[in-house]
């Protein structure tokens, strides 16, 4: 083999206190399309981020062409020819497709765009004049131009972060058209970042595979791995539970029929999505983001509006009601986004703390203070809030904590459905072993949970029963007792066994 | 190497909007003396003399007190309106349309009691001001048209309307060549309490209270903090967020058509050009430097009427009344560069993050 286009070693890099890198070595070949595989946090954004020069490791040596670099920075990464394509856009929309293609310094086809456009755009099969501002592309080809980008900036290293999370499956077929041609006729260096498995192994010729910010796995041959190493490498050992199971107590609390959702894109976010929870049972949802958990949460919890299918609480249909009316039915939503949509930011401790149930502490027209007063602080009280200033604005507090208001104004009341999504990302151990507490309690005293988690350590640790979303669908079903990590990992990754 | 960056602090100081003002205020009074000190005239003289013309005797603390009503109502409006994170810059328009839509009912109607004629013609002025903010929040609602390009824009709208009718269809012949509307009749005039201090001045002090329990101890209140804080928020709790708005604009606006009705009935008699100086305008400093709280917009709006008075009399000694002005202005611009330094601080960084 060949010496590497590209070498870094032990690079690491930490956000406060989380470590992103941890020693992480990564080697490209030339002409070769790598992939780059591990769950969300995994660190692979981050490491290419390293490799652009856009975050500076704290320590690790970067070598390209042979070239030791001390203090990689976009330009010198770009003048080395190493491109990025981010997992957001960053194309400027009101501009046209040419001028986005050649606003780099490093253009190298300002003499003959027309025809390297024609060249190129055929590739990518993207059938749109040069001169069509980007607001007028779709999705798919707005990625399209962001890859574009990279070639006329003459980037031999190509790293696509998550290219496909926003692509039909024929685009996505086309780009592996494009990208083969690309590293068969261009000789590209191309490094591609995915969640699915199938993907990883038609595109790639190499495999390495990150994990909590380790590099798990390098330099793996697609055509000799197995999909079963692969899951076990990216998702690791799941720790076994710790709580008992099988709290149920009968009596269906929550029921959901037939649920589909079409988005903006007249694509099918839920298609056909049917189950119910009883009393004391929690349901996890697994699935890589971005599969339907948040419209799903949003359908139940009466935010979204304009779906197919029926809502169930307690055998009332309330398909039709709105968040108030579904709140006083006794349900609990705790949203993936904690500040933002859970608590309001710039808004005062106390004002966050009464949202779920302010008009209990109003009188008519009039909302005692008082009242919500005590009611926060009973809310303090049973769950051990740390709050120095309740007047103080919510970023006061802690992420934990923000949580465990979250949590505590939503379970307070005893709900009788509750659904939880990602009730702990970013929180530090002992807040999550908090909040876990805190499900379980809930789900002894005969809640009906629906659990929405990235995280497998916590759904099994918590769930009776795990369902699987991919692409809108639920695609499996299991009890907690023959569900295995690999079952679930398959079916996140959408392959059917 | 390091690097400096501005954070935003977590915790304030309660008092922070106070201490701004009050380095706000002395900076102004400092360019105001070194303005006054190009010209040769004496600050501490000057000065003295305006404390004393516009607070130094019941008759001068009164018209103080007076020019301070159109101030602290509109800037009441401008702080209920601010509550869902709304500029208003539309209150001098307002204020127009509240005299104008009093005028309107006071030229179609007779009522002999005159207690419950004032009352009609003080609601009508509200609506009046509800009425021109109407535009403004239905594009805002229903197609997020930016309200503070609107509600500027209606000010030109309704002052060009004013000038339309004291030229034409209200022009009294009696006022000969100067444009305005005829005078009401002396029965609906607003009474005074003391010296020449209009009752207009109980209602506001009642307004203050009024936007006070809807800001802080109102059900609607809290909903428009919400909604004000985070829209997605707003949908998660099941407030209307669109809805707050609106409704906060309409009671924003009247509020400032109550200024200008009060000032018609107290002031002018009559609708014409003298309705508002400006009042719609100084009115968003007022409610900028107390950051929206409506006892403080009470209270600063006070020290700007009298401001404004002190400003007009210091004429008689050759000194110009917009030294006036220039204090009022340069409060503001002194008081927000204060507030940012309460609200941020600058830390040191080290290169790597
Ligand atoms: N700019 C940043 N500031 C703070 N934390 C970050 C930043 N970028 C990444 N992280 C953290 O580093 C970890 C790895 O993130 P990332 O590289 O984006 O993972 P991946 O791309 O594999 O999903 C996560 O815990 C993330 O929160
Ligand atoms: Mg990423």
């Amino acid at each position: 083999m060949s010496s590497p286009i590209l070498e870094v070693k032990n690079v690491s890099k930490t956000f406060g206190n989380v470590k992103a890198l941890d020693s992480v070595d990564f080697s490209l070949q030339k002409g070769i399309i790598h992939g780059l595989l591990g769950e969300n946090g995994a660190g692979k954004s981050s490491l290419m981020n390293v490799l652009s020069g856009i975050y500076l490791p704290e320590s690790g040596t970067i070598e390209i062409k042979n070239q030791k670099i001390q203090k990689l920075n976009p330009d010198i990464a770009s003048s080395l020819g190493v491109g990025m394509v981010h997992q957001e856009f960053r194309l400027i929309e009101s501009f046209t497709i040419k001028d986005n293609l050649t606003l780099s310094k490093a253009n190298i086809f300002s003499e003959n765009f027309d025809e390297a456009y024609k060249k190129y755009s055929e590739i990518f099969s993207l059938n749109s004049n040069f001169l069509t501002p980007i607001n007028e592309l779709s999705v798919g080809e707005k990625q399209k131009v962001e890859i574009m980008k990279l070639i006329f900036k003459n980037s031999e290293i190509m790293l696509l972060d998550e290219p496909t999370a926003v692509l039909t499956p024929q685009e996505t077929l086309q780009l592996k058209e494009s990208l083969d041609k690309l590293s068969q006729e261009d000789q590209k260096t191309i490094v591609l970042i995915t969640h699915k498995l199938k993907e990883i192994k038609d595109f790639t010729e190499r495999i390495f595979v990150m994990k909590n910010g380790k590099m798990v796995a390098k330099n793996l041959e697609t055509k000799k791995v197995t999909d079963k190493e692969l899951i076990e490498l990216m998702m690791g050992e799941v720790k076994t539970s710790n709580f008992n199971k099988d709290n149920k107590k009968g009596g269906v609390k929550l029921k959901v029929e037939d649920i589909s959702l079409t988005n903006e894109e007249q694509l099918k976010s839920l298609d056909d999505i049917s189950f119910s929870i009883q009393s004391g049972e929690i349901l996890g949802v697994a699935g890589v983001s971005g599969n339907g958990q948040v419209e799903l949460a949003n359908v139940i919890c009466g935010i979204e509006k304009e779906f197919q299918g029926r809502v169930l609480i307690n055998s009332q249909d309330v398909s039709k009601k709105g968040v108030k009316s579904r709140k006083k039915l006794s349900l609990s939503y705790i949203p993936e986004n904690r500040l933002g949509v859970g608590l309001a930011p710039g808004v005062s401790v106390l004002d966050n703390s009464a949202i779920k149930e302010y008009f209990k502490a109003s009188y008519g027209p009039h909302l005692s203070k008082g009242k919500m007063l005590g009611y926060l602080n009973d809310l303090i009280k049973q769950f051990a809030i740390k709050a120095p200033d309740v007047k103080a604005e919510i970023s006061t507090l802690s992420g934990g904590n923000m949580q465990k208001l979250l949590m505590g104004r939503e379970l307070i009341s005893n709900p009788e459905v509750i659904v939880a999504a990602q009730p702990t990302r970013g929180l530090d151990v002992s807040a999550v072993e908090a909040i876990h507490k805190l499900i379980i309690n809930q789900r002894d005293k005969g809640s009906a949970v629906l659990l929405i988690s990235e995280d497998l350590d916590e759904l099994f640790k918590l769930s009776d029963r795990i369902i699987v979303l991919y692409e809108g669908k639920i695609v499996k079903e299991v009890d907690i007792n023959s569900a295995t990590i690999e079952t679930i990992g398959f079916a996140m990754a959408g392959i059917n066994e | 190497m390091n690097k400096f960056i501005l954070s935003k602090k977590l915790y304030r100081n309660e008092l922070a909007t106070f201490y701004s003002f009050l380095i706000g205020f002395l900076i102004a009074l400092a360019v105001g003396s070194l303005i006054l000190f190009i010209q040769e005239k004496n600050p501490f003289d000057v000065f003295s003399l305006m404390l004393k013309l516009s607070i130094g005797s019941v008759n001068s603390l009164s018209n103080s007190l007076n020019k301070a009503i159109p101030l602290i109502l509109a800037g009441l409006g401008i702080s209920i309106i601010n509550s869902v994170k709304l500029w208003n810059i539309g209150a001098e328009g307002q204020i127009f349309m509240g005299a104008i839509a009093l005028n309107f009912v006071y030229i179609n109607t007779s009522i002999n009691n005159s207690q419950i004629y004032i009352f009609l013609l003080l609601v009508s002025g509200f609506l009046g001001g509800a009425f021109c903010i109407l535009f403004p929040a239905v594009a805002k609602v229903l197609f997020g048209v930016n309200e503070i390009i609107t509600t500027l824009l209606t000010n030109y709208i309704v002052f060009g309307l004013t000038i339309y009718l004291i030229n034409g269809a209200w022009k009294d012949p009696a006022s000969l060549n100067f444009p305005a509307a005829a005078y009401v009749s002396e029965s609906v005039y607003l009474p005074t309490v003391i010296g020449k201090l209009s009752s207009g001045f109980l209602i506001c002090i009642l307004f203050t209270l009024i936007a006070y329990y809807i800001k802080d101890k109102s059900v609607f209140g809290y909903e428009m903090r919400i909604a004000g804080g985070s829209a997605l928020t707003a949908i998660y709790a099941g407030i209307n967020a669109k809805q707050k708005a609106f409704f906060a604009m309409l009671i924003g606006g009247g509020f400032a058509g109550l200024a200008g009705a009060i000032e018609l009935l107290s002031q002018t008699h009559r609708v014409s050009t003298g309705i508002s100086q400006g009042f719609g305008y100084t009115a968003i400093i007022v409610a900028a430097i107390t950051g929206m709280r409506p006892v403080g917009i009470f209270l600063v709006g006070c020290l700007f009427g009298a401001l404004t008075i002190g400003g007009s009399v210091i004429q008689t000694i050759g000194v110009s009344s917009y030294i006036a002005e220039i204090i009022q202005a340069t409060t503001l611009f002194g008081a927000l560069i204060a507030q940012f330094f309460f609200s941020y601080e600058i830390l040191k960084k080290s290169e790597n993050d």
